[in-house]
């Protein structure tokens, strides 16, 4: 079901999470369980549960799963970390390694039941967690059935047909990656299939009459049994619904089980490509189907008099033939090194323009200088070009993220017995390829939630007078110069008075708090740890762990994240992405003889302030803004510079979730487009600082980790009790 | 480079507080003036800034500072040896580049502990040519954060942190 790509994706996340757990698990046994290294693990593990799930490695999501339940537990203070704890934890890591090595193959089959039976036996014995007492999180562990039954009969094929589950299936994940041309060699199992002229006439005569021809690649299991009567069996199935007018390796080879690891057929048929995958992918021992139409290529010749008449047909079908043949992988190391020297002619291009400036203030309007001046114009316009192009040769179309998602929502809608209509929208929409790596995670959270706690049970939804399917929304589109994805359903919504309840319930809030907070505000204690409106622990989700997750990620690529719900009506979450990680806009400010960058996306405002208008709270230095009652950082004490400002203060206004922080510095420059570079291996994380960037002339200016200054301001407590109070 | 014979090296000679040094060349990328270099706050301070090295950002060290000497004055014949060690491009400021030189390995002998204050931990060895000492400097070493001085640097944050 997985490309090659998404397992790396994959093994390269769990690599990184397992390292949290495992530099955390140290922590806690050095320090005892500090509520933060608590929730480092927690997040850790629900990552790795969410994501092997969705991989359908269930021994990891399950052992995971309870690794997740026993610091839930700790994090209510249920139970205390102990010495057997912790060597329980890491045995728990270390068959988590394990089953990573599976996963590689690097390892033979691991068994998770020994230690998944340690870790119960490390909790006390009540089994109701704090968090809305569910027995499903102490007791039986929901193993996510949905998640691995791909070799099982799901559906009987008509089924399959009859419930239109066909719009969860790939039918527009197959067109979408054919289209792009990006997808050759991706997948598990697939052919390059050159049709020969017979077998294209037939193809062409076919589409007249109605029919679509299909490239199927089918992928079976590793440890097949009988392959020829698997063979035949897909051929029988196939032909249920049209023909087989060829296959690679040839029938009669097919049928005696001479094959590898799949094979790949070419249908005709009226079904759409979500149905035949349906119903390829409901026979026993097929890992893998992928459907694509066939395009036949129209271009080569120049159309003889009597073909006119064809082409004129399948004009569109041109496009995707041609983009397969003209397509050539290429490194991103590659690119990035393109995207360097484009920096480069940038960089000597505004250096010519400082020339071509003095050439025309001293010689005035001479032919030579006319001609420098066209030039350079020219010159500028070509690296504008050069280095647009690159940047899209960066990009993916968003289709890599979106297309593992309807499976993942149909097992999960399986599992809960709900019934959604699950629709994506602008599959082709481009992203940085960094972006791309980043936002599956989030997404996948926010589906979670929509589909556990946003749509309600058939049932419910008959009763309250809604379409018994629920209705989840994902479309992602251009706007503006950002991405912006769009995920709606049409399901419960969130109410502001509940949340109210809740939140003085979780102690997050007094009653008076509560009731004086507007209801955006109780809205965005989705956002704060800890809180959670669902009433029972799911595999799924509701325990609060998640939203705040979602944000982190989002803002940590320059994104941001808002939604706005109605009870009874749903939700909507609208993320808004940068077209690309490598260029932000910037508020360019001067301390001392230094240029640094702030990243835009942070910036809230600026303000020119009185030295009298700094007050102090216990030693550290506030701002009062429009009655908010804001910490003061100082760049120059934090960065140890000299300023060179005296009398009024420049003050830039950084937001990182909640949290707004001033920042005093010298002076303001404006907004500037810069290209990030990092800071190297060599320095490594150097705190307060996210990254450099070239100036015009040349120089290096530091971009400031606005985020981690945000997040230092350690003063943050006292300024909230000052704003509640006041 | 083919004629670089197996028992002959070729060092980059560049002088430091007085003293000539050498670094094997197949480490060398290129030298360049010590121009526009930015600061970076909070990093060690043996870390003299980033520059621009054609688009890409590159880490600056003082040697001298590096190797615990007193930190170089910044002059007309300051040079930045740009260096690739184990992956990684760095440059690091001398106070002058003066020529490339071949040497028989021979003529290597081990380093003292200590050279001219500088400890034989960065140092491969020392040589005699034309009755003048060539201390030849390790570039792996040099550029090598030794986890004790992550460390160190550690703490010092964490106190810079507490104290402000």
């Amino acid at each position: 079901m997985f490309t090659e790509e998404e397992i790396a994706v994959f093994l390269e996340e769990l690599e990184e999470k397992l390292q949290v757990i495992n530099d955390n698990v140290l922590l806690l046994e050095r320090e005892g369980g500090s509520p933060e290294v608590i929730q480092e693990i927690f997040r850790a593990a629900h990552t790795i549960k969410g994501s092997s799930a969705v991989m359908g490695y269930e021994k990891m999501s399950t052992l995971t799963h309870e690794i997740e339940n026993l610091f839930d537990r700790l994090r209510q203070r249920e139970m205390e970390v102990s010495e057997t704890l912790v060597d329980v934890l890491f045995e728990a890591l270390d068959t988590l390694k394990l089953l990573k090595d599976e996963i590689t193959g690097s390892a033979g089959d691991v068994d998770v039941s020994a230690v998944i039976e340690k870790l119960r036996a490390c909790q006390p014995a009540c089994g109701a967690g704090g968090s809305g007492g569910a027995p499903a999180g102490g007791g039986t562990v929901p193993a996510p059935a949905g998640m691995s039954d791909s070799r099982e009969p799901v559906d009987l094929p008509t089924q399959a047909r009859d419930t239109g589950s066909g719009r969860l299936l790939p039918a527009g994940q197959t067109a979408g990656l054919s289209t792009t041309g990006t997808s050759n060699g991706y997948q598990t199992y697939r052919l390059t299939m050159e049709l020969e002229d017979a077998v294209e006439e037939v193809v062409r005569e076919a589409e007249v009459r109605g029919f679509q021809a299909y490239q199927v690649d089918i992928g079976t299991d590793q440890g097949c049994q009988m392959k020829g009567v698997r063979a035949f069996l897909i051929f029988e199935t196939l032909q249920q619904i049209g023909e087989i007018i060829k296959s690679v390796p040839p029938a009669e080879d097919l049928q005696e089980g001479k094959y590898e690891q799949g094979f790949t057929v070419v249908l005709l048929t009226k079904e759409d490509a979500g149905q035949v995958h349906d119903l390829v992918f409901s026979i026993a021992e097929v890992s893998s189907v992928e459907v694509r139409p066939i395009k036949l290529r129209v271009w080569e010749q120049t159309p003889a008099p009597d073909a006119a008449a064809r082409q004129q047909v399948k004009k569109e079908a041109a496009p995707p033939g041609k983009d397969n043949i003209k397509t050539v992988r290429v490194d991103v190391q590659k690119l990035d090194t393109l995207m360097n020297l484009v920096g480069e002619l940038v960089i000597d291009r505004t250096r010519l323009d400082r020339f071509v400036e003095v050439f025309e203030s001293r010689y005035g309007s001479d032919d030579l200088v006319e001609n420098i001046v066209e030039i350079s114009n020219h010159l500028g316009q070509v690296t504008n070009d050069l280095q647009e192009e690159i940047m899209k040769a960066r990009m993916l179309p968003v289709a890599h993220v979106f297309n593992r998602l309807p499976r993942m929502v149909r097992d999960l809608a399986h599992k809960m017995g709900k019934e959604i209509d699950f629709i994506i929208e602008g599959r082709e929409t481009e992203l940085d390829r960094n972006v791309i790596e980043v936002i599956g995670d989030p997404l996948i959270h926010l589906l979670r939630n929509a589909v556990d706690h946003g749509i309600e049970p058939p049932e419910e939804r008959v009763r309250l007078g809604k379409p018994r399917t629920g209705r989840l929304l994902l479309k992602a589109a251009y706007v503006e110069s950002h991405i912006v994805i769009t995920l709606s359903d049409d399901g419960r919504g969130m109410d502001p008075d509940k949340m109210r309840q809740k939140a003085i319930e979780k102690g997050l809030m007094t009653p008076e708090q509560a009731a004086r907070a507007s209801d955006r505000e109780i809205l965005d204690l989705i956002f704060t740890p800890g809180f959670s409106t669902a009433g029972t622990v799911s595999d799924v989700s509701g325990r609060g762990v998640g939203m705040d997750i979602v944000r982190n990620q989002i803002e940590q690529i320059n994104g941001s994240v808002e939604f706005t719900t109605a009870p009874g009506r749903g939700t909507t979450f609208t993320i808004k992405l940068p077209l690309t990680l490598a260029i932000i806009r910037a508020l360019m400010v001067t301390l001392g003889d230094h240029v640094y960058a702030f990243p835009l996306t942070n910036v809230l405002e600026t303000l020119t302030l009185k030295p009298g208008e700094i007050r102090r709270v216990r030693h550290a230095e506030v701002i009062v803004v429009r009655g908010h009652v804001l910490p003061l950082v100082r760049l120059a004490h934090l960065f140890q510079e000299e300023s060179k400002e005296e009398g009024k203060l420049s003050v830039v206004i950084l937001g990182s979730g909640d949290k707004k922080v001033g920042v005093v510095v010298d002076r303001l420059i404006g907004e500037q487009e810069i290209v990030i570079k990092s800071l190297g291996g060599y320095l490594g994380q150097v705190p307060g600082l996210s990254g450099a960037t070239i100036l015009g002339d040349g120089k290096v200016a530091l971009i400031v980790d606005a985020r981690g200054i945000v997040k230092d301001a350690g003063v943050e407590e006292i300024i909230y009790e000052v704003n509640r109070a006041g | 480079m083919n004629e670089n014979r197996q028992d002959e090296l070729q060092l980059v000679v560049f002088r430091l507080k007085e003293q000539t040094y050498g670094i094997d060349i197949g480490h060398v990328l290129e030298i360049i003036r010590a121009t526009d270099i930015t600061a970076i706050p909070g990093a060690p301070a043996f870390v003299e800034g980033v520059i621009n090295l054609r688009g890409r950002v590159i880490p600056v060290i003082d040697l001298a500072h590096r190797l615990g000497l007193a930190p170089i004055n910044i002059s007309e014949n300051t040079r930045i040896i740009i260096v690739e060690v184990g992956g990684a491009t760095a440059g690091m400021m001398v106070d002058g580049v003066s020529e490339v030189l071949r040497l028989s390995r021979e003529s290597i002998q081990p380093p003292p502990p200590m050279v001219a204050g500088v400890s034989a931990a960065y140092l491969q060895g020392i040589a005699l040519v034309d009755e003048r000492l060539i201390i030849l400097m390790d570039a792996t070493r040099v550029f090598r954060r030794e986890e004790k001085e992550v460390l160190q640097e550690l703490s010092r944050q964490v106190e810079e942190r507490s104290a402000s």
